[in-house]
């Protein structure tokens, strides 16, 4: 009796021991489906934030860029492993890192990857001499390892069939534009080679399609709608990154809004956070900045809330033409946005017809803030949204703070809600940890043992 | 810039206690030490802007917290801006008594804390003030000991991936080796904290490979050895102190005792291929395996083995029993005690990975019996490595919360 209440005791400890944790195991194919059909593996210009992510996602499997960007924007090594600036950083210096290759076998010397960098940025001098890659400007390059973060500066050199090559963990064995990308490990990869054998992306697939198919196990990983902060954690397997998109309303420059009244008046009357507990379904963060507060810590110092008698002062007894507010059509949520912000436009005494059609007096436009970097983000916000580039000497809230609030003082644009992406791993899938600010890295996510 | 050290203010091992009790003496006794200095700076920072716009008068002052900061922490910075204000020259009254309002929010970025005033006189413009200051590195200090049977000890918390650690004694004090992707930094006591004394870089031809796991082995006729797939390094035997590395595909000890059993590594794997030289009696060829602890026998040594399927092996030098369905982890150690047989197996087990685990277990026949509740870490364990002396073992966890790599040394304890 002693003897079977031992083993019983035994075989119990043995096994009432939760869900085994293994180190990661290396094989197998993952399957992965994205929104965007990109007819080349570049990153595309002018793409809508769908484009863009999707795009990113695949050239940072295929390519590395010199530097990367922790979420707190410092710089951290890739292909470059030590770098330096002259005082008023017009020079900068970079040691790359050794042995690494392209795809194709050849090295990827500094000669080569000045050439690539040179090619992106023609106001850069770019040159490549034993293990160092300088770069010179006339002006100061001051978030220039923010810059060469970002996807575009990846370096992909053209083979002879014109296709770009990269140095990433994952080398393209298949790519049929608009609708499906295979890639398989790169064996010599200098971070060591990916825990996968095989990526397999379809192309084109809508957010719909992508859940059903992950629901019948048909495939590994999605994007997915982001959740609200309060349901993105505990065992759920939706990750939502940081805010890492502005939703807002923009006034291009041959609008019939015109009047400085109007557009400020329109800012104060809009209620965003229904906008964002109804429409978006809690996801995202009402603002009137364009840059996420954990970027800056101050964006509570432009004020959110609606205030549709102050908006009616501000108009007075003014007549106001109607004007036209345009959305994206491929956007879903953006109709309704655009319906309800005119709804609440109506109550200030401002007239706004939501409309594909006509001259367009106010867009309602979704941006990428690409860089955790709070000076590269502006920058590139700016130039998404038709302002003037802003003049930032550094990161420091005394730096940033005016230059935002001199884009947002004419109200051209509205700021409305700061949105974060949201990806979903299947059950089979290992160690997904997508970047807090939006990136994907497959190289260290691994399949369970049978699944393969 | 890879690897860098940068984690030089960790708390020590043997001064974590002692840190702890006047940290905990000091925090209670003297509440508003720590954080007044912290802030200070930055609560003058903000009343110097704020009279820069206000002038010298009566203000109405609110605070408003929408950061990670605590109630403590916000009345204590609410008193040093009052203190430094009416240094300045203002008197802090209500709304009704005040010729203008500042409203001043405490809030943050990933990078650093931010405090706006929003102020506003009369009915001038609306003006903000901001300053900033350094965030600290959250939750990378010591977890608390738990009075288990097993029992953990803090070593020291790095930003890059730690492989492997040991504690040594040595002329002028104990030394930390600490053991990463690209170097052995040794560290030595001072003041409670170990501080880097000297880095010894390793050079490599060969890629490794991502999960890359490493031993650090200290050794009788130099200081230590130091495996990682596809090389091998060896300290110098005299000062200074140096570390030569080569390609090497010779088979990694699994044991201190440099005589023992070996194993391969696979050199562009996280696992051993299962070959040993010398074997394990007359098993010369096991399993694919993630780690092996050796327990002792009268007349045999019975070696456990983490296979890369998942399984469990027992191998006593002529059979292989597996045992399929363990649903333990990949880790293994065998630790010496006092307690019990005298000799236990260390085992990680969760598959949650923002909280892992270790259980220390008996086998007093062929059938494990686990023989302490289990301890608890803030992430994976991502390695585990018997001590030299076999008395206890260094696990490696990657916290969850933070990202950061925590060393600890794991022993064992007899009783609650």
């Amino acid at each position: 009796m002693r003897r079977i209440a031992f083993l019983l005791f035994a075989a119990t400890s043995l096994l009432s021991v939760a869900r085994g944790e293994t180190r990661p195991r290396y094989g197998g194919t993952v399957r992965v489906m994205l929104q965007a059909a990109p007819n080349t593996l570049e990153m595309p210009t002018n793409a809508t934030p769908t484009e863009y992510w999707d795009s990113a996602h695949i050239v940072a499997m295929i390519a590395d860029t010199l530097v990367k960007t922790d979420v707190a924007g410092r710089a951290q090594p890739a292909l470059a492993l030590a770098w330096q600036s002259d005082m008023n950083g017009k020079r900068w210096q970079f040691t790359l890192r050794h042995g690494v290759k392209f795809h194709d076998g050849t090295v990827a010397s500094t000669a080569t990857i000045a050439q690539v960098v040179g090619s992106l940025h023609s106001n850069w001098t770019v040159r490549g001499a034993g293990d160092l890659l300088t770069i010179e400007c006339d002006a100061p390059l001051t978030s220039v390892l923010a810059e060469l973060a970002l996807p575009r500066n990846a370096i992909l050199k053209r083979n002879a069939g014109a296709s770009p090559v990269g140095t990433g963990a994952f080398r393209v064995t298949d790519f049929q534009p608009g609708r499906s990308l295979k890639l398989a490990a790169n064996e010599e990869y200098w971070a060591g080679r990916p825990f996968a054998d095989v990526i397999e992306i379809e192309l084109g697939r809508t957010l719909r399609d992508q859940a059903i198919a992950l629901e019948l196990g048909k495939t590994d990983l999605i994007e997915a709608l982001p959740q609200p902060p309060a349901l993105n954690s505990g065992p759920q397997r939706i990750r939502t990154s940081l805010p890492v998109e502005l939703m807002a309303l923009a006034v291009p420059a041959n609008s019939r809004a015109q009047d400085a009244r109007v557009r400020e008046a329109l800012a104060l009357a809009i209620d965003r956070k229904p906008i964002q507990s109804v429409l978006l379904k809690g996801a995202g963060d009402p603002t009137a900045s364009i840059l996420p507060n954990w970027m800056t810590g101050y964006s509570g110092v432009f004020p959110v809330q609606a205030n549709i008698p102050r908006a009616k002062v501000i108009l007075a007894e003014s007549r106001q033409p109607a004007l036209i507010l345009s959305y994206d059509p491929r956007d879903p949520q953006a109709q309704l946005i655009a319906e309800r912000i005119a709804l609440n436009a109506r109550e200030a005494g401002i007239t706004l017809q939501v409309s594909l059609s006509g001259t367009v007096d106010i867009s309602l436009i979704r941006i990428v803030l690409p860089s955790p970097d709070p000076a590269t983000s502006l920058r590139e916000a700016a130039r998404e949204l038709g302002l003037p580039q802003p003049l930032i000497h550094g990161n420091s809230v005394d730096d940033l703070y005016p230059a935002e609030r001199a884009l947002l003082d004419a109200h051209t644009v509205i700021p409305l809600i700061h949105l974060p992406v949201a990806s979903e791993a299947g059950v089979r899938v290992r160690n997904w940890q997508p970047g807090r600010t939006g990136d994907w890295s497959l190289s260290d996510i691994w399949l369970e043992a049978d699944s393969r | 810039m890879d690897g860098r050290w940068s984690g030089s203010l960790r708390i020590g091992w043997l001064a974590s206690f002692i840190f702890t009790v006047i940290v905990s003496f000091v925090s209670a006794f003297f509440p508003s030490l720590a954080s007044a200095s912290v802030f200070g700076d930055t609560a003058r920072q903000m009343a110097h802007k704020i009279v820069a716009a206000t002038g010298p008068g009566a203000i109405a002052l609110d605070i408003a917290n929408r950061s990670s900061l605590d109630d403590k922490s916000v009345r204590e910075i609410r008193s040093a801006l009052e203190a430094e204000l009416r240094t300045e020259g203002v008197r802090i009254v209500k709304a009704d008594e005040s010729m203008g309002s500042v409203a001043v929010t405490l809030s943050e970025s990933v990078r650093e804390y931010v405090w706006s005033a929003e102020i506003a006189i009369g009915a001038d413009e609306r003006k903000v003030m901001l300053v900033s200051a350094p965030r600290p590195q959250s939750g990378v200090g010591p977890a608390s000991a738990m009075p288990l049977v097993v029992r953990k000890s803090f070593l020291f918390a790095h930003e890059q991936p730690i492989l492997d650690a040991a504690l040594l004694e040595m002329s002028g004090g104990p030394r930390l080796l600490m053991l990463d992707a690209g170097q052995v930094g040794v560290f030595r006591q001072q003041s409670g904290r170990w501080e880097l004394e000297t880095s010894l870089p390793i050079l490599h031809l060969r890629i490794f490979p991502r999960d890359l796991r490493g031993r650090l082995l200290l050794r009788r006729d130099h200081l230590f050895d130091v495996y990682l797939p596809g090389t091998f390094c060896r300290s110098s035997v005299t000062s200074p102190l140096a570390l030569a590395c080569s390609d090497s595909d010779e088979p990694w000890p699994l044991t201190a005792d440099d005589g023992g059993v070996r194993a391969f590594f696979a050199p562009a794997r996280n696992f051993f291929t299962g070959a040993f030289s010398p074997g394990i009696g007359k098993v010369s060829n096991g399993p694919s395996f993630y780690s092996a602890a050796a327990l002792p026998r009268s007349s045999y040594m019975l070696w456990m083995l983490a296979a890369v399927d998942g399984s469990i092996h027992m191998l006593d030098g002529m059979t292989d029993q597996v045992i399929r369905g363990a649903k333990w982890g990949s880790d293994l150690a065998t630790v010496h005690s006092s307690c019990g047989t005298g000799t236990q197996l260390l085992v990680s087990e969760n598959g949650d990975p923002a909280r892992d685990r270790l259980r220390a277990f008996e086998i007093p026949d062929r059938d494990p019996i686990a023989a302490s509740t289990p301890v608890e870490f803030d992430g994976p364990i991502i390695a585990l490595w018997a001590e030299g002396s076999g008395n206890g073992a260094v696990a490696i966890v990657r916290r969850e919360d933070t990202g950061w790599y925590e060393a600890y040394r794991i022993s064992i304890v007899c009783g609650n």
